[in-house]
């Protein structure tokens, strides 16, 4: 193969290069070969050259959606390097270090070969080997039982966090007949909910390319996609000279880029906002032909908000009144500025309320789908919708009225995913049996464990439950409770389906055969479905057909998009703006079909919440531990404690297993402000014991300055141990590193009654262990 | 002060901080690619911390070998393990010289020098056997996602502003 002959692209001039370090260089990368970084023909003449195979498909390190591209590299079978895929529109040829660490993770130690049946006691975590089809039929008959006994609804399924399979899980749960989708109440579906509800869809993009303001509000945007579209457009607006405000409790990367830090007590975002709608309204900072004409209920809001001054607010969120002013009037006053909000706002009982208030500050400013602001739909492109998996169809009123725990009340079910009841509250029905006790949960992906609060509950729930199945790829916390243990096989020994991003639609393609006895999640439920009679529902047991039958809006089989190696890009369109006619007017995915907004306008004041029984103004509560809520509590436990949900090597609670990682953040590490760890003799590297009203936790502390000197915080799911680097796994519950003990679960106090968020916030003593 | 070679052209690393995410990318690929050991880290990133609660900020910096000018490891060994090659700048180590006494770590502002399991020296080669650096980048630049960390050809005089710059930002 001809190299192509390269002229000396990367001698930079010295001017150039001296700048470097300060204003940094626009380069291209250029080479006819690149190292970890490829086209397709430079990967196949780099595996050609190695004696290796190569193969393009999707990195599977992270989610919720398909993302980067890669370059999967194997050698007489075994899966040895991941380059970047350059003509992926995700990653254009990077890498986060998860993605770099692949083949770790396949060929970890962790990884489940075979299927298992429980043979001691549950809690024993004694199996037995047993055939794939075995499994399959022990676990049919159990359902078949269940279902005919107690009926359908006794089936629930834990989300996962979502993957493309989520919707196959849905498919599974409809056939099936149970309402029952364990959604975690942990994320997104809590943001969107408030959003779609106040405006008639959530405005999830922010126009980066144009915003001159920039609120980041308690969001990662680095570690969610370090090497994704979402990072390039960060550092690009930055380097245009955007303001960017960081609002969130600690300073992480993302805060060293931005301009200013609003430091900001976990838990408190909704009276920010509460108080950031004060001033707006008081110094009417506002589009008034927006309001008039689009918005239902600014007369209510502003007599509401009096009470919600930024002084006021200054007490809760530890913000000086000051400061929340002048970010409320910068954002208000600049024709182009956008807030980006994330997980940080969603684990608190006030979490709907904040992403209300914050819709509704994003729409009376006038930025609601305006250039530089948030915008109401994806970048639109010239790509057919595949056939939906979803048998969303199907849902009929019954059905919701037998949901065991709904996440949203059932007058708002079914949301946009699916019907769905708490994640949390599958396990607390098994305990309290009411309405009625949930018979089997099937877990694929998840480990109740770890990654809900109330660890404790869910262990006595688990060993009360009938029939657990624990479904996935390594050793989970939970699986010492599963009756039966399915493996299945990582995305890399997986040849279905094809993924969507965006624009871009690719073929997911297998690199190397799985490892063990087992198939891919889909083949799971394919062959579940099928041995339970609901063949008919999939596809006869077949990934071909299912993925042909969705490609039918393309005009091609997958067979046809197999011969696109790196996938087809379709054309952008251009994004239109100020949809406010068609958005508003959207129907909601419930029963009724109702529209989101009654009103066709914006729901400042939400009749839909009023009629359900909620308040129809978004309003403060507090958490069910906090310096504001519970002062009492402050001489025994005067710090706050919160968890991170992304960092910047794990994945949740995965991959505590993956050496490369591992190395990086090897310790459950408490960042401590130093002030606060000298008043108590601590210094970095000290094992510290951490107590709050519901549990104790023994972690590592970090002396960081960049933290509020009233709050701590750890990265959530820490368990396991890594093998190759001589960590044991970690007690689960009192005396570990599960930070998910230390949270309420009171009914009363824990919960967003409207999104059943659970609160991850409660207030803790810190010493020396 | 000795008498500085004349001026001739070496590879070096660029690193833009206002673009780096700290996402460790580069750390990792470094690993993953040249097989790194467990405990040993060829390229290293760091966070910086900068002012005081609540005026607090943090840098990041991406570090491996810079590849001096005039290397101070170099001068340091006892044994003459460790060369600056004449054709490209790269500083390399001969293990089977090197008698793991760590003089060059006393000497090195960035860190360098790292010792892995049989005691000897090792680190950061620019990838010259791996890569043909007159047409490839290794694998730490191509896998960063902001391009904050570049790799190039530079002159002696720009080498030494980078070691200058890469160690005020590591001093703060």
């Amino acid at each position: 193969m001809s190299m192509k002959k390269k002229e000396d692209h990367w001698s930079i001039d010295r001017r150039t290069f001296l700048k470097a370090t300060g204003a940094g260089i626009a380069g291209a990368a250029l080479g006819a070969f690149p190292f970890d970084s490829f086209t397709l023909d430079e990967a196949m003449a780099a595996a050609a050259q190695a004696g290796e195979t190569v193969i393009p498909t999707f990195c599977a390190m992270c989610g919720p959606a398909a993302n980067c591209g890669v370059y999967a590299f194997a050698k007489n079978g075994r899966f040895i390097k991941v380059a970047g895929m350059k003509e992926s529109p995700a990653n254009e040829g990077s890498l986060c270090p998860k993605g770099q660490a692949s083949p770790q993770w396949v060929y970890s130690r962790e990884r489940l070969k075979y299927p298992l049946k429980r043979v001691g006691k549950k809690g024993e975590g004694k199996f037995q080997r047993i055939a794939w089809d075995e499994a399959i039929g022990i676990i049919a008959d159990t359902l078949k039982r269940q279902k005919e006994k107690y009926g359908p609804e006794s089936l629930a399924l834990l989300s996962p966090a979502r993957r493309t399979y989520s919707d196959y899980l849905y498919r599974f749960l409809i056939a099936h007949g149970s309402p029952n989708y364990g959604h975690s109440g942990i994320c997104v579906m809590q943001r969107s909910f408030a959003f779609m509800y106040t405006l008639g869809d959530w405005p999830r993009i922010v126009d980066y390319g144009k915003s001159d303001v920039l609120l980041i509000w308690g969001k990662q945007p680095i570690y969610s996609g370090p090497a994704q579209e979402g990072v390039r457009a960060f550092v690009n607006a930055k380097a245009r000279g955007s303001k960017i405000i960081a609002i969130k409790p600690t300073v992480e990367p993302d805060v060293g880029l931005a301009d200013e830090w609003v430091p900001i007590r976990p838990g408190t975002d909704a009276a920010l906002a509460l108080a950031m709608l004060h001033v707006v309204v008081n110094e009417n900072l506002i589009d008034q032909a927006f309001v008039e004409q689009w918005c239902y209920g600014y007369d209510q809001l502003k007599e509401h908000v009096q009470k919600y001054s930024p002084a006021w607010a200054e007490k809760i969120t530890g913000v000086p009144s000051e400061q929340i002013t002048q970010v409320a009037r910068i954002y208000a006053t600049t024709k182009q500025a956008g807030i980006d909000t994330g997980n940080g706002l969603e684990h608190t009982p006030s979490s709907n309320d904040a992403f209300r208030a914050i819709a509704i500050l994003i729409a009376v400013t006038g930025h609601l789908d305006r250039p530089g602001g948030n915008l109401l739909g994806p970048a639109p492109n010239k790509m057919p919708r595949p056939k939906s998996v979803h048998l969303m169809e199907r849902y009929t009123q019954e059905w919701v009225d037998k949901l065991v725990y709904p996440e949203f009340p059932k007058p708002f079910q079914p949301f946009v995913e699916g019907t769905s009841s708490a994640y949390y509250g599958l396990f607390d029905s098994v305990l309290s049996e009411k309405p009625y006790p949930i018979r089997t949960i099937i877990a694929p992906g998840s480990q109740a464990l770890v990654s809900t609060r109330g660890p404790k509950r869910v262990v006595e729930a688990l060993k009360k439950l009938e029939f657990y199945v624990v479904v996935d790829v390594a050793r989970t916390a939970d699986m010492p409770y599963a009756d039966i243990v399915i493996p299945t096989a990582t995305p890399y020994e997986t040849g279905h389906p094809f993924e969507i991003r965006g624009n871009w639609i690719m073929a997911r393609n297998k690199v190397i055969e799985p490892l063990g006895d087992y198939k891919s999640i889909y083949e799971f439920l394919c062959d579940l479905g099928v041995k339970m009679g609901y063949g008919a529902d999939f596809w006869g047991g077949s990934m071909e057909v299912s993925m042909n039958d969705q490609l039918k809006p393309f005009g091609m089989t997958i067979d046809d998009l197999r011969k696109h190696p790196t996938g087809i890009q379709y054309e952008p369109t251009p994004r239109t703006y100020e949809k406010y006619e068609s958005t508003f007017k959207r129907k909601s995915p419930r029963i009724s079909g109702a529209p989101f907004l009654p009103q066709a306008k914006v729901a400042i004041y939400n009749t839909s919440f009023k009629e359900a029984g909620f308040s129809p103004l978004p309003e403060w509560k507090e958490p069910p531990e906090s310096i504001t809520g519970t002062p009492e509590l402050t001489m025994k436990y005067p710090l706050i404690l919160s968890d991170y949900h992304t960092s910047k090597v794990f994945t949740a609670s995965w991959q505590r297993d993956v050496p490369y990682l591992r190395e990086i953040l090897p310790y459950p590490t408490l960042h401590i402000h130093p002030d606060t760890a000298s008043e108590r003799g601590i210094k970095t590297g000290d094992w510290v014991r951490v107590e709050s009203p519901h549990g104790r936790i023994k972690v590592k502390a970090e002396l960081y300055p960049g933290i509020r000197p009233d709050t701590v915080m750890m990265l959530h799911g820490w368990w396991q141990g890594c093998k190759e680097l001589g960590f044991k796994d970690f007690p689960l519950l009192d005396g570990g590193a599960n930070v998910n003990i230390m949270y309420s679960v009171d009914p009363a106090k824990a919960f967003d009654p409207l999104v059943t968020a659970m609160a991850s916030q409660t207030l803790v003593q810190v010493k020396k262990a | 002060m000795e008498r500085r070679r004349e001026m001739s052209t070496e590879y070096g690393f660029s690193f833009a901080k206002e673009k780096c995410i700290q996402c460790f990318g580069c750390e990792v690929a470094c690993k993953s690619w040249r097989e790194g050991e467990f405990g040993v880290r060829w390229r290293r990133v760091y966070n910086i911390w900068q002012g005081r609660y609540p005026k607090v900020k943090n840098l990041s910096a991406s570090v491996s070998c810079m590849h001096c000018a005039e290397p101070p490891c170099a001068k340091a060994c006892p044994v003459q393990a460790i060369q600056k090659r004449a054709e490209d700048g790269i500083v390399i180590v001969d293990t089977g010289k090197c008698i793991g006494c760590k003089a060059c770590l006393k000497v090195c502002a960035f860190g360098a020098p790292q010792f892995g399991a049989n005691g000897k020296m090792q680190k950061c080669d620019m990838c010259f056997n791996q890569a043909d650096l007159s047409r490839e980048f290794p694998p730490c630049i191509e896998t960063c996602p902001t391009k904050a960390l570049q790799f190039g050809k530079m002159d002696q005089k720009e080498k030494i502003a980078l070691e200058q710059d890469i160690q005020r930002l590591m001093a703060l």
